[in-house]
């Protein structure tokens, strides 16, 4: 089972490194505020479309 | 952690707003005090003078809320970046004083719907914040590395010997012990922290068995991944430490999430403007100032409703005050130029003048609150149950485990190691660390949603060992309202008619008295004419038809009325005797008032009054609520000697109050309860806040509080049958470390489940 | 910042490079059915190579399943990601030129894989059958798409890095690592090598490789379309936004493990095997948590499943997400798993995910987005949007019934064993049995690619209709 000499290391690197990223997310205050930023996605409507050249034609617009 | 409060600024007295609502005066424009440490004042990249300033927000009850008072502060010019934060209900603006003023940014959070003050004590939220952010860091550190820690030791568990070749064996453990180091390094910092503290005061609370088991495991896993053939077999220990301590970090920071929410609760109930105050110069200009420059020989003018800012003197005007603070009495006391007035009393006649006499530390206010200080200070020491368990415990566990190597050393050497490591691991003081939080926690929960604010979770405890209950009256007992009680009417007379005209001419004066008639009495009917208020005595006009009327006291009516309680009589001057009426007032009690006494009485807790208000008034409500003990006349010393006898008798007394006079009490007491609509003096130094200032939570709570403890005693009791059962086989050597580690595991889980019982 | 701003002046967001990728997506979906289907034909009539060497079957197979992997769903994840970093990060592409290159550069390694596979040049293993210089070009476009999506990330106007990016930043990164590490091989000539591992070494890798990509370019990487457009096209926030984080992060850290499931009762050890089946049935629960998330999302607004054929898309795509994420590990488990490994079960597996999951996830998505991309907010036809959708599912509940039926009937038919030892059937008895099951599977297939041809005549139709405007970006609320 040589390959998990690279695999286990490998592994363990990543979770020091994955570790090192929740810690600062938590303190750059990535989770400060949670309820309020599923939210934010519908806040941002106003960029959805720009101005329509031409209003298309569509009859089954429901 | 001991749960800090920072202290009430002594110069700022309470205005008679509730907590939580803006003071009545405006904002002096922009001053820099006035914010405070809301406020940053810098200049930004480009030589702009910029501030950046935390508002807390109230009103706010959804996490939708955001984006609205977000547009609405980001629409006005000057205003450079808003960031709301729903969950703190803080927003956090970058702002040009120059194109904008604070009250513009305030004014447009109201348009929007909400309110925005400076946000108050906001390094110490900050800090708060922090703290918080790193206790979940280290959680899920430690969570992390137990997850991946047992991936690595599964095999080991799962393969037959021999089946894994020897160096892979050895890699997995490497893998397992470099993970492990993160968790024993950063995330159980805590527990040896906690430990360390507790040693040096030479005392074992339960950070010490905590921290042994943990180093314990892991020099034990340490040597097994240096020396497999070794002393402690081949046998896995790091999956049981990683997993202990995500259990104990879990259970801790569950714990301070609630204190959390409740210190949040608390926050958004004491975030108020600053008071500030309308100061006259020596030209009569007036200039609105804060409260906390005010200087002695300043002259004020206080409006209706408005607290003095200081002890001084009335120099123009004479008025009716509202002395609750000193005496607890609601009704108001008449003061004439020239009388002194007191800081911290509310003004609820006409507008005055006053001359300060005595601003921030020697006033009354001030010494109120050193003694709230006193008391606190000196307040019976609780020590938690598993505390004072912890030490007994630990010795006889590390006997236990030197007898048990010792024994093994001589009977089978290979084996006395690791029976030694499974008898240390396995009388887990996870149960032991967790019951005692555990239970606790889970009636936080269900306080919480009943409206009572749990400020120190130990004091549930203490609530169930109380035996006394002294209870204010005003604005505790009582509402702060008075209720008509009786109305006397000549028999002659068209009381219909009376009634309405009665109702007519109160509802033209402030006084107390009169607005209490208004409220009570049917639809006014009368048009009056050269209306004329006699400070202090009633009022006084002239009917449709031009018969003088008079409402007011008795004496100055001219009618004859008892004493006892308070009387407003009302007569046609000159008139016939049956164009009179007397009205009688009662202090009006709280609904639920009888019913909590009752239930009070029925736990077998004993009952006492213990009010500033006049032993007439005391007795009357004492009578009504069927109280034995009752007395009056009490100042805020006089309380205090009140429960320190019986404090000294041996009772254990719980306190429940609203007034700043009630402040020092409150601390001293076993257990306090304040009731939210009270002044945030006696919510500061309470155990409990109910919030819908409802009486009959407090007999509910201590019947929880008692279920509590019921719940803490049998998850202790499951942690000792536990280890009776355990340490025996352990010792034997029939347990393996691995057993051990699931036997923390299994008998953490039973503690939690069991206090989660109390949440329902 | 104030209405006065010209709208010439106005940040735009950077949308060429997603239209682009959007409709490559849509060309490569039909192209990758469409062979999917020829070698579903050819499975039920051999004859259909015709002879001719790059239209065998063991060329074509790895071409499909790198054209709908890496063309079809490559392409929809370059587009969404960068949909959704933009609008999310309130800023347009990093180095947007950058951006262009990783189109033109995928698209490279897409018609070179179009022509390499056929011609028979592999390294021979699953999804990673692409040979020395193309996956070197991967290497390259990969390490520019990184390059532009953290950069977008680095530069946002938005302090909250939001759930969906987590996803996408994760399945970046893994994938790199995954591709790095299992590609490694020698060069023996220009379209020839030779992995660096060796016999079940090399499987081992290549299964850690492989169940990896699942789990982070099929899963996590489709699970940051879903966070992000199932919420716009219901206009709901996610059901639990604190759910979606512990659910990304529990994913991450259980994935890792899960690949031995594959080699049950191979060559590789029966401890390792055994480790790979517990964490297989660990990772039920974060899976089931993100789709319950996911679904819960439109409590309270059910009705609107019904008149909106684009949430039925994405609601139907997360609950076959769900019965995928259960069957996989039921069969990992090794009782299980002796029954069904080598069948056509494991085909039905595959494809209850690919089209069910990702298939359905991508098409809503694209819906969404693509009309935005020329100036719209709906497709030109919703009709046809509904009528896809329709024929789509049946074509999927066609193609798992039968395979299912096929797998366990195989399964069953090989271990079937007489009194005195011997098989009871031979194995040309259990291809004749399977034969009709591919007829069935077939027809689901066709289905399936009849509403991909449903949609790219909508998409023609839209992009005609509209105009490619450029979406201004908000004014900013904050850093």
């Amino acid at each position: 089972m040589e390959s998990l000499y690279l695999l286990l290391p490998l592994s363990v690197l990543l979770v020091l490194a994955l570790i090192g990223v929740f810690g600062w997310a938590v303190n750059a205050g990535q989770f400060d505020d949670l309820d309020r930023e599923g939210w934010r996605v519908l806040e941002e409507n106003r960029s959805e479309t720009a101005g329509t050249a031409r209003t298309p034609f569509d009859p089954d617009q429901a | 952690m001991s749960f800090q409060r920072a202290n009430v600024n002594p110069s700022m007295p309470f205005s008679a707003a509730a907590p939580g609502q803006v003071g009545n005066a405006e904002l002096p424009e922009d001053d820099k005090a006035a914010l405070g440490d809301s406020t940053r004042w810098f200049t930004d990249d480009a030589g702009v003078h910029v501030a950046d300033s935390v508002f807390a927000l109230q009103g706010m009850y959804c996490a939708a809320c955001s984006g609205v008072i977000e547009a609405a502060l980001q629409a006005l010019p000057g205003v450079l970046q808003v960031e709301v934060n729903a969950a703190s209900r803080r927003a956090k603006v970058r702002w040009n004083p120059v194109r904008v003023k604070l009250a513009q940014m305030f004014k447009a959070v109201e348009a929007a719907g909400y309110r925005a003050v400076p946000a108050q004590h906001e390094a110490l939220r900050v800090a708060r914040q922090r703290e918080s952010r790193q206790a979940l860091w280290r959680l899920f550190v430690a969570g992390f590395c137990m997850m991946q820690v047992m991936m690595l030791v599964a095999p080991a568990y799962v393969a037959a010997p021999g089946e894994i070749a020897t160096d892979l064996e050895a890699l997995l453990r490497w893998a397992a012990w470099v993970l492990s180091l993160p968790v024993l390094l950063f995330s159980a910092g805590p527990f040896f922290t906690g430990a360390w503290h507790a040693l040096r005061q030479h005392r074992i609370g339960m950070d010490v068995p905590v921290a042994l088991g943990i180093v314990i495991t892991f020099v034990a896993g340490t040597a097994v991944t240096f020396d497999p053939t070794g002393p402690f077999g081949r046998e896995v220990y790091l999956d049981s430490m990683t997993m202990f301590v995500t259990f104990l970090l879990a259970g801790r920071w569950l714990e301070s999430r609630a204190r959390a929410r409740s210190t949040e609760a608390l926050d958004d109930l004491l975030q108020r403007m600053p008071d500030s105050v309308e100061r006259i110069d020596d030209a009569g200009r007036s200039e609105t100032v804060l409260a906390s420059r005010l200087r002695v020989g300043d002259r004020v003018r206080v409006a209706l409703g408005q607290a003095f800012p200081g002890d001084g003197e009335l120099i123009d005007g004479s008025t009716q005050i509202d002395e609750a603070l000193l005496s607890g009495e609601s009704r108001p006391v008449e003061r004439r130029v020239g009388e002194s007035v007191v800081g911290g009393t509310v003004n609820v006649g006409v507008p005055v003048l006053v001359r300060l006499s005595c601003v921030g530390e020697g006033t009354r206010y001030r010494q109120i609150v050193d003694l709230v200080q006193r008391a606190l200070a000196e307040r019976p020491q609780m020590l938690r149950t598993a505390d004072r368990w912890a030490g007994p415990f630990l010795w006889g566990v590390l006997v236990m485990a030197a007898l048990a190597a010792a024994a093994w050393s001589v009977i089978d050497p290979s084996r006395a190691l690791w029976v030694a490591v499974s008898v240390l691991i396995v009388t887990c003081p996870c149960a032991l660390s967790l019951a005692a939080p555990a239970a606790l926690l889970s009636a936080a929960g269900a306080l919480a949603r009943c409206g009572v604010l749990v400020q120190r979770l130990d004091a549930l405890e203490t609530l169930a060992r109380t035996d006394t209950a002294c209870l204010d009256k005003t604005g505790t007992l009582t509402q702060d309202r008075l209720v008509l009680a009786h109305i006397g009417i000549h028999e002659g007379a068209d009381r219909g008619a009376m009634l309405a005209r009665a109702a007519s001419l109160a509802a033209l004066s402030h006084h107390p008295l009169s607005r209490a008639l208004t409220q009570a009495l049917p639809a006014p009917q009368g048009e009056w004419s050269a209306v004329r208020e006699v400070a202090g005595q009633g009022i006084q006009a002239r009917d449709a038809q031009g018969r003088l009327w008079q409402l007011g006291s008795p004496a100055w009516v001219g009618v004859q009325a008892s004493a006892a309680r308070p009387v407003v009589a009302f007569a046609q001057v000159s008139g016939r005797p049956e164009d009179t009426a007397i009205f009688e007032f009662d202090e009006a009690l709280r609904a639920d008032a009888g019913q909590a006494l009752q239930q009070l009485h029925a736990q077998g807790v004993a009952v006492r009054l213990l009010s500033g208000d006049s032993q007439a008034s005391v007795d009357a409500v004492a009578r009504r609520l069927n109280i034995s003990q009752a007395q009056g006349a009490a100042t805020p010393e006089g309380k205090l000697g009140a429960l320190s006898a019986l404090q000294a008798e041996g009772h254990c007394v719980l306190m429940v109050g609203d007034g700043v006079n009630d402040g020092p009490v409150l601390a001293r007491a076993d257990v306090s309860f304040a009731l939210a609509h009270g002044s945030a003096l006696a919510q500061q130094r309470s155990d409990f806040i109910v919030l819908g200032s409802r009486l009959a939570e407090v007999p509910a709570a201590r019947a929880l509080a008692k279920r509590t403890v019921s719940v803490m005693r049998q998850n202790l009791l499951w942690a000792l049958l536990y280890n009776a059962a355990c340490v025996p086989l352990a010792l034997a050597g029939l347990l393996p470390p691995w057993a051990a580690g699931a036997g923390m595991a299994v008998s953490s889980l039973a503690v939690v489940l069991n206090a989660l019982r109390l949440s329902r | 910042m104030t209405q006065s701003i010209p709208a010439l002046a106005a940040p735009v967001y950077s949308d060429r490079v997603v239209r682009n990728f959007a409709l490559a997506s849509v060309l490569w979906g039909v192209v990758g059915m469409l062979v999917g289907v020829l070698i579903a034909a050819q499975l039920t009539w051999p004859e259909l190579n015709f002879g001719i060497s790059w239209l065998s079957y063991g060329r074509l197979r790895p071409l499909h399943t790198n054209a709908v992997i890496f063309a079809f769903g490559g392409c929809a994840l370059f587009a969404s990601s960068y949909y959704v970093v933009q609008r999310t990060c309130q800023v347009s592409l990093f180095a947007e030129k950058l951006a262009m290159f990783t189109f033109w550069g995928w698209q490279a390694v897409i018609v070179a894989a179009a022509i390499s596979l056929p011609m028979g040049y592999t390294q021979g293993k699953e999804y990673a059958e692409l040979e020395w210089p193309i996956d070197i070009l991967i290497t390259v476009v990969w390490v520019a798409y990184a390059i532009v999506f953290f950069g977008t990330i680095g530069t946002r106007k938005v302090r909250h890095i939001y759930v969906a990016n987590w996803f996408f930043g994760a399945y970046i990164l893994a994938i790199a690592l995954l591709h790095i590490v299992n590609s490694a091989a020698i060069p023996a000539g220009a379209m020839k090598s030779y992995s660096a591992y060796a016999g079940v070494q090399d499987a081992m890798v290549q299964w850690w490789y492989g169940h990896n990509a699942v789990g982070f370019l099929l899963t996590a990487g489709f699970l940051g379309m879903m966070y992000y457009f199932i919420p716009k096209q219901a206009e709901r926030p996610v059901y639990s936004y604190r759910l979606s984080i512990v659910h990304f992060w529990a994913l991450i850290f259980t994935y890792m493990w899960a690949g031995p499931h594959h080699l049950h009762y191979t060559a590789l050890p029966d401890w390792a095997q055994s480790v790979g089946m517990v964490f297989s049935l660990v990772l039920l629960a974060p899976s089931w948590g993100g789709m319950i998330n996911g679904v819960m999302t439109l409590s309270g607004a059910w009705h609107k499943l019904r008149d909106d054929p684009i949430l039925k898309f994405l609601i139907v795509a997360l609950s076959f997400y769900g019965m995928a994420t259960f069957e996989g590990p039921m069969m990992s488990v090794k009782t299980v798993n002796a029954l069904s490994h080598y069948t056509d079960w494991t085909v039905g597996h595959v494809h209850a995910g690919a089209l069910g999951w990702v298939g359905l996830i991508t098409m809503g998505s694209l819906y969404y987005m693509v009309p935005r991309m020329f100036g719209q907010t709906k497709m030109y036809s919703v009709r046809a949007i509904e009528l896809h959708f329709w024929v789509s599912t049946i074509g999927i509940v066609l193609y798992i019934a039968a395979m299912w039926i096929a797998g366990v009937m195989q399964g069953l038919m090989w271990r079937a064993v007489n009194p005195d030892g011997t098989l009871v059937y031979s194995f040309v008895e259990s291809v004749k049995a399977t034969f009709p099951f591919y007829v069935v599977r077939l027809v689901g297939g066709l289905l399936y690619l009849g509403g991909m041809l449903i949609m790219s005549w909508n998409v023609v139709k839209t992009a005609l209709n509209g105009r490619t405007v450029s979406a201004p970006i908000p004014a900013v609320a904050m850093a």
